[in-house]
């Protein structure tokens, strides 16, 4: 059976343009509260969100960095807050990015993949999960490579 | 034929499901767009089946699955996940979830695996 790809490409931007939306106000709000659970399950639920539209519409570069976000978000939420600013702007960043790529789906323009570098970034294990403290005290060590 | 319950807080998805078993002869009785809807739908509607999503706000689908199951304990329920959420998946299906549809839905395999779920629910 076929679907009517026309009018879910219209549905998708329109949700897109709402979950980016969300995305940005909950990320204002991580600026001031980095540990604000609301903030990190919304920014995480709408990444998922838009993961599975694109993935639906084979919109493979948003899907790929809109996945991950998602997976970001899943180490934020486990960890309970923001790390630092520099993580903060890393998903400033990537946020910028999906919403280039959601106006490129808008103006029928080609999707270029994702950034490699972006990608690679938010994948990378942040300095924070690196570092655990010496269970006796003292200075701190690497936890994993 | 079944009365479907679509619980997902995509219009998108929950439009993709309807488009896909509505002409199967299926009717969608209701749409939920969170778990704590989903929960209340289930009890108001009495559907035959329910396609849950995972990731939902207010409550998840993982939670309303097991408050449905833990009332109605032969409630239909099919979980639609995504890659990367096979933990979850297996918690569902632990709780009492019958199957699993997974995004990006195939129509043919979402149709299939609710006809295969509706046929164990009659034995």
């Amino acid at each position: 059976m076929g679907l009517d790809m026309a009018k879910y490409r219209r549905i998708f931007l329109e949700e897109a343009a709402d979950h980016l939306a969300e995305i940005s106000r909950a990320m204002l709000d991580l600026e001031k509260e980095m540990a604000s659970v609301e903030a990190i399950d919304t920014i995480f639920r709408m990444a998922h969100s838009i993961k599975s539209m694109a993935a639906s519409l084979g919109y493979d570069p948003v899907a790929d960095l809109s996945h991950r976000m998602e997976d970001r978000m899943e180490g934020v939420r486990s960890a309970g807050r923001v790390r630092d600013p520099a993580e903060l702007a890393l998903l400033f960043r990537s946020l910028e990015a999906l919403e280039a790529m959601v106006a490129a789906v808008s103006d029928e323009q080609d999707l270029l993949p994702a950034d490699e570098a972006l990608l690679a970034e938010l994948a990378a294990e942040s300095p924070a999960d690196t570092i655990e403290p010496d269970p006796v005290g003292g200075e701190p060590k690497k936890a994993r490579s | 034929m079944a009365r479907v319950l679509i619980a997902d807080d995509a219009s998108f998805m929950r439009q993709m499901i309807r488009e896909i078993i509505e002409p199967e002869g299926h009717e969608v009785v209701g749409e939920a767009t969170n778990g704590i809807e989903a929960v209340d739908l289930y009890k108001e509607l009495q559907p035959d089946l329910v396609t849950m999503d995972i990731v939902m706000p207010k409550r998840s689908g993982i939670d309303a699955v097991k408050t449905i199951l833990a009332e109605t304990p032969t409630a239909c329920v099919v979980m639609c996940s995504a890659l990367g959420q096979e933990t979850l998946v297996m918690e569902a299906l632990q709780a009492g979830a019958r199957d699993f549809i997974v995004k990006p839905f195939k129509p043919d395999s979402v149709i299939a695996t609710l006809k295969k779920v509706l046929e164990k629910a009659d034995d």
